[in-house]
């Protein structure tokens, strides 16, 4: 994400208290302490590296971590539409923007091509993830959503796209304050020009297409430590097939474990035990969304969804999110709701297997149900439907049935980032109520 | 009297003064410098950077070295380079392999030396060390003569001659740099921005006290000439390990085959039971391989032989296509 015009400005307003070492008054004991601390805290943490983009950008800066008189919120005020950059940034020769239309099947299945080879890769390269088609489409088209944030970029001469980004509009609170937001996702270049250094001016033209709908804020993660994360959440995963993980390298048997004995450990009732689970319906958006509403207003940083959305993010579309709710048989309230969404992953170099199918616990509600009954069940649905694990982030209140229900620590850490607006000391995972895709 | 008193204070606010604007001189100058440090790596201590400690971004990455303010350096910044993550793999290698002694030819050493200084700290700044410290003079010498070399070409060179000298030096190194489809400095494994791919940690088998004996780790590993040879030796083939379980066991749970070949030939106790009542039939059941399950029924594994939880492989049979599970037939 890029200032408009002009990221000097971006960055003077972002890093005042540092002030420039040649006005005396700025040089004082203070500002050497900062300077010192500062180095110390890079020295102590290698992946707190300079990073000489995000310096110049409004985001949380590690150097101000320890300053109380920053205020929460805009970290920069809105620039007047006027002067955002009219045209888009610069690509270098050979290449051109193009923005895509998903309506357009076709198109669609370049985009799933280039992500599905060229997207994101475990770190052995074992694993790619494989969004299908369904998914990408609904990631990307949330109510109001602005065809211009999908930004391509193709080959002058093939057409072939080589790269992109998107964005979705988003209403997200951070704690009073409900802010429009861009959710940026799907960064993606093609590995053979991973060297042209697309994805900088890729990330500017987003920011400047956001800043054309006046859009001035933005959340994303990332897996590696930017400046700064709001908070730094891990992925659990639950078993469903263990022995196919178990081959496919994504878990480890250890040598004094029978396989016979996982699988037995990892083995789910047949169909889910609580009464009045059941899949939810476009009937269930209303009471959906206020069960939604009143769960997320205890989180620090979660979105606003209104029933809109709800309709869009959370009723039931195979293979791309599936949701169930506990409908009570007396009264038939809806008093509970649990959600995943469907994204595969190819399996790289497998004689046996290509693809892994994974669920993403979403949103969840527990309200009547203990929540650990009732993830269990969506255990039991996602391994029905042949769900090979079960992973969730260590946000909102997952950390209350992860042990218990067998979940298993990853190795993957996901940073989440807001562009623009500062929330002092970070939030913990559990005060967070976002999930992104 | 007065007068001295006089002066004397006087020389003291003069030397408070002096040494307020020394301070404050002092602290300009270390402001400065480390902004100046910024656009640097941190100065290595020895010849090759500690891999303990890798090195922070190039120069060109930081700081307004070189290109413009906004063009050029402006698609820097966001991902570290590929060249940086190979120079920094490059150099770690060589920091292993001096570690563990690999010799290196003396001028190779000091050109990688040279090149190194000039990748992380720039042109030589440093005095020249006196002709007597013929070592340091050396090295000295060979980060001067590179001039104001372009940190990326240093970077290029020593990855060069790296390369010369180890050509599989990437082969071992736990970053697959060279492997151009795992050069993930945009956005793959650990892209700008993004998704993680998580996968489950491995975790010890904490609590698992079993003990295996040395016939129940070569069923384990499939490893057949030696578990011919455990048997030849005279161990027993329905020998227990800590949970009762046989060869037989490990065999089917690990899916080798053959080794289960061996074993019944060598006329194991397909029905043996370990100390959840389990035989090898309900392993094969529950771990889905079918090729095992209908060998051992056709050596006269029992379908009806309850485990502690009640079930026989028949129960824990899932799959209807296994007919040979149906005595029916």
């Amino acid at each position: 994400m890029a200032a408009p015009n002009n990221n000097d400005a971006a960055s003077a307003s972002a890093s005042t208290s540092e002030g420039a070492p040649a006005a005396p008054e700025d040089t004082s004991i203070e500002a050497l302490a900062r300077r010192v601390q500062e180095h110390m805290t890079l020295a102590n943490n290698p992946s707190a590296r300079r990073h000489k983009f995000w310096e110049t950008q409004p985001v949380g800066q590690f150097r101000d971590a320890a300053d109380v008189s920053l205020p929460d919120g805009a970290i920069e005020p809105p620039t007047p539409l006027s002067e955002v950059r009219a045209d888009p940034y610069p690509l270098p020769a050979a290449f051109e923007w193009f923005t895509c239309d998903l309506d357009d099947d076709a198109l669609l299945a370049d985009l799933y091509a280039l992500l599905a080879h060229n997207y994101v890769e475990d770190d052995e390269n074992m694993f790619r993830f494989n969004y299908s088609p369904a998914f990408l489409r609904w990631a990307l088209r949330p109510p109001s959503f602005f065809r211009a944030w999908h930004i391509g970029v193709r080959a002058t001469e093939s057409k072939k796209l080589v790269a992109f980004i998107s964005g979705v509009p988003a209403r997200i609170r951070a704690r009073d304050d409900v802010v429009r937001m861009a959710e940026i996702n799907f960064l993606c270049v093609h590995k053979k020009l991973r060297s042209k250094r697309l994805a900088p001016v890729l990330i500017r033209e987003v920011t400047r297409r956001v800043h054309q709908e006046n859009i001035w804020q933005a959340a994303y993660t990332a897996g590696v430590v930017l400046p700064t994360p709001i908070t730094t959440c891990r992925y659990w995963h639950r078993s469903l097939n263990p022995k196919k993980l178990i081959d496919v390298g994504f878990s480890r048997l250890g040598p004094r474990m029978t396989m016979s004995r996982t699988v037995r450990l990892y083995k789910l009732p047949d169909a889910p035990l609580t009464p009045g689970f059941r899949q939810m319906e476009l009937r269930d958006v209303a009471p959906v969304t206020r069960l939604l509403r009143a769960y997320l207003a205890r989180y620090v940083v979660a979105p606003d969804f209104d029933e809109l959305d709800v309709e869009h993010w959370l009723l039931p579309q195979e293979d791309v999110v599936d949701s169930y709710l506990v409908e009570s048989p007396e009264t038939h309230e809806i008093t509970d709701f649990c959600s995943f969404y469907t994204l595969p992953s190819s399996v790289l170099n497998n004689p046996n297997y290509s693809t892994l199918k994974a669920a993403y616990s979403y949103y969840n509600v527990a309200v009547k149900t203990p929540l650990q009954q009732l993830m269990n069940d969506a255990l039991i649905v996602a391994k029905q439907k042949n769900y090979d694990v079960f992973n969730a982030l260590d946000v909102m209140e997952n950390e209350a049935f992860l042990k218990e229900l067998k979940f298993g620590p990853g190795d993957g850490q996901l940073h989440y980032y807001l562009y623009n607006y500062r929330i002092r000391n970070g939030i913990k995972p559990s005060e967070l109520g976002l999930v992104l895709l | 009297m007065g007068g001295d008193w006089q002066e004397l204070a006087q020389a003291a606010v003069i030397g408070l003064l002096f040494a307020f604007f020394a301070a404050k001189l002092i602290s300009v100058v270390v402001a400065f410098k480390d902004d100046n440090l910024r656009i640097t790596r941190s100065p290595p201590a020895v010849p090759s950077p500690s891999p303990a400690d890798p090195p922070p971004p190039p120069a060109s990455l930081d700081g307004g070295v070189g290109s413009g303010s906004d063009s050029d350096g402006d698609w820097e910044g966001v991902e570290s380079t590929e060249l940086d993550e190979d120079f920094s793999a490059a150099s770690a290698f060589v920091a292993a392999s001096a570690a563990s002694g690999t010799s290196v030819p003396e001028e190779a050493q000091l050109r990688l030396y040279g090149l190194y200084k000039i990748a992380t700290e720039g042109p030589c700044t440093a005095p020249q060390p006196s002709a007597l410290k013929l070592k340091a003079r050396a090295k000295w010498n060979a980060w001067n003569k590179l001039g104001a070399m372009p940190t990326e070409e240093a970077m290029e060179e020593y990855i060069t001659i790296v390369d010369d000298l180890f050509p599989n030096w990437a082969d071992g190194s736990s970053a697959k740099r060279k492997d151009g489809d795992s050069t993930m400095s945009a956005s793959g494994s650990k892209g700008p921005m993004g998704p993680v791919f998580s996968s489950l940690m491995y975790e010890e088998d904490q609590g698992n006290e079993s003990e295996l004996g040395d016939i129940h780790v070569s069923a384990r590993e499939g490893a057949i000439d030696d578990v011919k040879k455990h048997l030849a030796a005279g161990v027993e083939v329905n020998i227990r390990d800590s949970e009762e379980r046989t060869p037989l066991h490990w065999a089917v749970d690990r899916g080798h085959l053959s080794a289960v070949e061996v074993l019944v030939n060598s006329n194991a106790d397909v029905n043996a039971q370990d100390n959840e009542g389990q035989t090898a039939l309900h392993y094969a059941v529950l771990c889905e391989r079918e090729d095992i399950a209908e060998l051992l029924v056709k050596h006269h594994a029992d379908l009806q032989i309850k485990d502690g939880d009640g079930n026989t492989p028949q129960d824990l049979c899932s799959s209807t296509a296994w007919s040979f599970m149906n005595p029916a037939n």
